[in-house]
């Protein structure tokens, strides 16, 4: 039963991510239309310039987050929203931002690939794609909300972390989440607190008066932002550079730079940590899931525990940085991992068994149509 | 008396470029074009691309620049320009500057951002070819030029930039020689111009224009009169508004301000639902036909009983044509998994929907206890359920099947209590909305659903 106190809307994913977008102060938003995300684009043109900020369409994935990094460097919260056929298209522009150091929050609403796949099919087969899209290998933060309250939520938090990391975040929903509607008691949301970029004190930080655009002492230190077009000069770009921004090849403070890219993020990883735990003394099975799939985990975790039998779950909502802490700590008197995915490979299972190598991990795939909650119930002992 | 700026180039410039090369020729003008415009340096924005000319951040102090992926120069500097233009009402001049090759890779960044009019000049040096690569030719190099890729010599006509931006709108278009004297003047006014200006700076690259292709300063003059380019300011148009004043100018508050109070409606509990145990409804007609809308309508009702409730569609890609299937869950709990596994209520109103859920296998998982209505002229077999047959689509009339025939399925079998849906349908229909409640009720016979409860 819905509250006596409630403020129940009628809300999908999409249309939360835009919310969420909206709370975090997102001024500029661009998009291209596509299948199963253009709800986000819709409902960003509906609210965003009424809220003074920018939303405006682009001709292509390429220019809508180019857009938006434009308008980061200028100082602004930026996002788009897109699927894996954009997606595929915005992975130059996605490690621009990473190389820059440019904050931009991207949604990916996955739908069943490869290629153009099933524009209206569901599916978890980007999840890979998404986190391995650099060259290099850099984290790329990742959340997965599993409805409509979590896209609000987890879309302001990839703000949070996209501004103080200075990196560009994924919140990555499926199909299922972003274009089922249900019932949103907006008391349900917490309270969030809204952070933005540290800019640049007045007077300067680098050598000799000058302000080095990605000045940072201690290499996991995230550089003051100083915005294009502000009184202070920036020397931007996505080659290899130095601190003040200029191209080098190879020289100590150069790799100390490319160092820096990954150990900002790694040296946050464990705040960075958020995941939903249900975890039953005694159960020797724990279900490891996100996205739709850990609702219908939750799900069969309802039925098992109906049949008066132990089994615990986690929802992984920071899919990356692997939430390893917290998954270890999950891990007591746990016999057997069983991790569900709308993937045939089981994406995020090959990630998670090389962390835990001594657990029996197994996976419940399938590809075009929804895991069922028996389908996991059968794998769990 | 303000500071007087003679050049913006960093001191005692060295160009890492060839010898003779045209981009030497084209930064220098570049930088009398901005000691012609005496901007604080900070107020100018270069943004450049990836080739030979993509060195060119570098030469420059003070100014800020934006050194970018290639071809991507112009959509970066449009982002920078349209969040300085709307959201900060500086005023920053971004310029962009590419070479053949990179407006080549990204001429829809170009094409878009002369459409838009957005306060960016593009500078596209065209030398023919690709120099830091080894000079391939581009969509830029002249029919028969022998560049590394061609050895033949071209066979593809050359693109023409600058009718291209002329054929988008572009302000301001201009084709100069990079030797040209005026251009530095061609520059600054094509920097000043209130809105998407570009140029075209024709250069020679010494060490493969030349080499391979013969092109040396004469040729280059001799092959732009051979592709009939003419040079000059070619367009200096007065009638276009930049996009920032347009965009803010265009901003309809009262029109916001009717999505945000629509967007704010909030259901409040009115009605309370008896529902004993998680209940899904699949409603199974044609696109265009409401499938959709009536689902909407019961979702709100429940809502409105005091129950979770989830919907969900399908339609075939194109969306107003073919079947419309669409799916609700309500429970007194939080709905979970937002599948349906046994579908509880199915209402058919059209043979799309009935080939459609068939071959989804939605109707194969029907048990004995789903109740089934069927529009009348629909063949069912083989279904397991409790099937009735209805004349739906003759009581109703096509688009009003669906939301009649789940008004008979509500009412019924009591999903939600009768008045909450009811309500939405006079809500949603109006005065039409009655005579759909009394049509329901004709249709609904309560003993089918009692022997079935
Ligand atoms: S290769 Fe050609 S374009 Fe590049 S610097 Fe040398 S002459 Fe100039
Ligand atoms: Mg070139």
């Amino acid at each position: 039963m819905t509250d006596f106190l409630s403020n129940v809307r009628i809300r999908s994913g999409n249309q939360m991510v835009a919310e969420g977008a909206l709370r975090a102060g997102c001024k500029f938003f661009a998009g291209y239309p596509i299948t199963p995300a253009s709800g986000i684009y819709k409902t960003m043109i509906d609210m965003l310039p009424g809220k003074g900020g920018v939303a405006l369409s682009a001709p292509d994935e390429i220019s809508a987050l180019a857009y938006c990094v434009g308008a980061s460097l200028r100082g602004q919260k930026a996002m788009t929203a897109t699927s894996g056929p954009g997606w595929a298209l915005m992975t130059e522009t996605v490690q621009y931002a990473l190389m820059t150091e440019t904050p931009v929050v991207i949604a990916m609403v996955q739908r069943l690939g490869p290629s153009t796949g099933g524009a209206t099919q569901n599916a978890q087969g980007d999840v890979l794609l998404v986190e391995n899209c650099t060259s290099g290998g850099y984290t790329i933060p990742v959340f997965t909300p599993s409805n409509p309250v979590e896209c609000y939520e987890l879309t302001h938090l990839a703000f949070t972390w996209s501004e103080l990391l200075r990196t560009p975040v994924v919140v990555m929903l499926d199909k299922e989440v972003g274009m089922t509607s249900e019932d949103v008691d907006y008391m349900r949301i917490h309270d969030l607190t809204t952070l933005s970029r540290q800019r640049i004190a007045q007077s300067g930080n680098g050598s000799n008066g000058n302000v080095d655009t990605y000045y940072f002492e201690h290499p996991e230190d995230v550089p003051s932002f100083v915005p294009v077009g502000g009184k202070i000069k920036t020397t931007v770009t996505g080659s290899a550079h130095n601190k003040a921004g200029r191209l080098q090849k190879n020289s100590p403070e150069t790799l100390e730079v490319l160092y820096h890219l990954q150990k900002k993020i790694d040296a946050n990883a464990n705040q960075m940590e958020l995941v939903k735990r249900d975890v039953e003394d005694g159960a020797r099975t724990l279900i490891v899931s996100y996205g739709i799939t850990a609702r219908t985990a939750r799900e069969a975790v309802r039925r098992i525990r109906k049949n008066a039998e132990k089994v615990s779950w986690l929802n992984v909502l920071s899919l990356f940085p692997v939430p390893e802490n917290k998954l270890r700590n999950s891990l007591h008197g746990i016999e057997r991992i069983v991790i569900p995915e709308e993937n045939f490979g089981g994406q995020y299972r090959s990630v998670i068994e090389t962390l835990f190598d001594d657990q029996d991990i197994v996976g419940v795939n399938k590809i075009g149509s929804m895991i069922t909650p028996d389908e996991i119930i059968a794998e769990v002992v | 008396m303000p500071q007087q700026y003679e050049t913006y180039l960093v001191d005692g410039v060295k160009f890492p470029f060839c010898k003779g090369c045209g981009h030497t020729h084209s930064v220098r003008h570049l930088d009398k074009a901005l000691a012609i415009l005496q901007r604080d340096p900070t107020g100018i924005n270069l943004v450049s691309d990836i080739g030979c000319i993509g060195l060119v951040d570098a030469l420059f102090s003070g100014i800020h620049t934006v050194h970018t992926t290639h071809g991507r120069s112009t959509a970066f500097g449009v982002g920078i320009e349209l969040a300085d233009g709307i959201l900060h009402d500086s005023d920053l001049k971004t310029i962009v500057i590419l070479g053949d090759g990179g407006a080549t890779i990204g001429l829809l960044h170009i094409v878009h951002a002369a459409l838009l009019n957005v306060d960016v000049t593009v500078i596209v040096c065209n030398n023919y070819l690709y120099g830091m690569t080894g000079g391939q030719h581009s969509a830029f190099t002249p029919y028969d030029m022998v560049t590394t890729t061609t050895p033949s010599g071209n066979i593809i006509p050359p693109m023409d930039i600058c009718s291209v931006a002329q054929s988008c709108e572009a302000g301001f278009v201009a084709r100069t020689l990079a030797t040209d004297k005026n251009l530095a003047g061609v520059l600054a006014k094509a920097i000043e111009y209130p809105g998407f200006a570009l140029v075209e700076i024709m250069e020679i690259c010494p060490e493969y224009g030349l080499k391979h292709g013969g092109i040396d300063g004469k040729k280059l003059k001799e092959s732009i009169k051979e592709q009939n380019k003419p040079l000059g300011i070619l367009v200096n148009r007065q009638d276009r508004t930049e996009f920032s004043v347009q965009y803010n100018n265009s901003i309809d508050t009262e029109a916001y301000e009717r999505l945000k109070k629509k967007n704010e409606f909030t259901i409040k509990k009115e009605y309370t639902s008896s529902l004993e145990r998680q209940a899904g409804v699949v409603i199974a007609g044609t696109a265009g036909e409401r499938v959709q809308l009536s689902s909407y309508l019961l979702l709100n009702a429940a809502i409105a009983s005091g129950l979770h409730a989830t919907q969900k569609n399908d339609n075939p890609v194109t969306q107003g044509s073919g079947f419309s299937i669409s799916e609700v869950i309500l429970n007194q709990d939080e709905v979970y998994y937002t599948g349906i596994e046994s579908p509880d209520y199915v209402v058919i109103t059209s043979n799309d929907g009935l080939r459609e859920i068939t071959a989804n296998g939605l109707l194969s998982r029907c048990t004995d206890e789903t109740i089934l209505l069927v529009d009348a002229s629909l063949n069912i077999e083989g279904v397991k359920g409790r099937i009735k047959k209805l004349p739906l689509r003759k009581t109703f009339g096509a688009d009003r099947a669906a939301v009649g025939g789940l008004g008979v399925c509500v009412g019924g079998a009591g999903i939600v209590p009768r008045d909450a849906f009811e309500r939405e349908i006079e809500k949603r229909f109006r005065e039409e909305g009655k005579k759909i409640i009394s049509k329901i009720y004709e249709l609904t016979d309560a003993k089918f659903f009692s022997e079935n409860a």
